[in-house]
């Protein structure tokens, strides 16, 4: 499957990476701006494959690094999850403006 | 076969795409999270245009199934209304637009202008590679990522748990 450029697949994956970056500066909801971080994650993910593939007879590793995004990705929504969760049961928002205890 | 490949990808790259600026722009949060899941969906797509199979079972597994259900648990059990107030002063979104914007163009440039040096591999699926990178040189990270797993899964516990008092 040589058919497709590699420059288009780290297109598409600088694209979704930039996409979830302006979403994590932009939104206001704690949980939206975790699904943006996922997205970045995904870029990030596409772009290792897309080498990692295109490469393969120099170096096939690029894969393996993508299952620890996988875990780190696990690991890292359920902690977000559950820190929402808690900042939301001291104080009834979701809204990371509003989330201003620790400001000094 | 080229043509098929090209239109396949063309497609997954509007769904990915285009699935991932709705989950900026779009105001409903329930939408938003299944359209992150759509765009997981075209991700995965895009390993089996690659030829990375068992990267896309598991993108599957885990994105598509796994965290978009942590995720629309995150939204069942916090309140999704408008804001209660309005924060006049804090309009960062004209700001944030510019500096991704600044950020993407050259990003983006490199990447179109990215000379492919053609020592293309031959097909063939990725489970071997995969699996003998993980066993062999990466078997120490992959033990270390699993007591991550434990320890987010109780460190994910121990947050939400409520305390004794609080429970009275």
């Amino acid at each position: 499957m040589t058919a497709v450029p590699l420059p288009a697949f780290i297109a598409v994956s600088t694209l979704l990476f930039f996409i979830g970056a302006a979403g994590v500066l932009m939104k206001r909801n704690a949980v939206v701006i975790l699904m943006c971080v996922e997205l970045m994650l995904n870029a990030a993910n596409l772009a290792l494959v897309a080498f990692s593939r295109r490469y393969g007879s120099v170096d096939e590793r690029g894969s393996v690094f993508v299952v620890f995004v996988f875990v780190i990705a696990a690991a890292e929504v359920a902690v977000g999850l559950a820190i929402v969760l808690s900042a939301y049961r001291n104080r009834p928002t979701v809204d990371v403006d509003e989330l201003h205890q620790l400001k000094g | 076969m080229d043509v098929v490949g090209l239109l396949i990808f063309g497609a997954l790259a509007i769904g990915i795409v285009g699935a991932g600026l709705a989950v900026v722009f779009v105001d409903r949060i329930t939408a938003a999270a299944l359209l992150m899941a759509f765009t997981f969906l075209c991700n995965a797509g895009m390993f089996l245009l690659l030829g990375a199979e068992t990267i896309a079972a598991f993108q599957v597994l885990i994105y598509v199934g796994a965290i978009t259900v942590l995720i629309l648990y995150g939204v069942m059990f916090t309140p999704q209304g408008d804001r209660p107030y309005a924060l006049f002063f804090q309009k960062q979104t004209p700001l944030a637009g510019f500096l991704v914007a600044a950020v993407a163009a050259p990003v983006l440039a490199l990447a179109l202008t990215f000379r492919d040096p053609g020592i293309a591999r031959e097909g063939g699926g990725d489970l071997q590679p995969l699996i003998t990178s993980i066993f062999g040189d990466y078997a120490v990270p992959f033990e270390l990522a699993s007591v991550l797993l434990l320890a987010a899964m109780v460190g994910a516990i121990v947050l939400v748990k409520r305390d004794e008092e609080d429970a009275k």
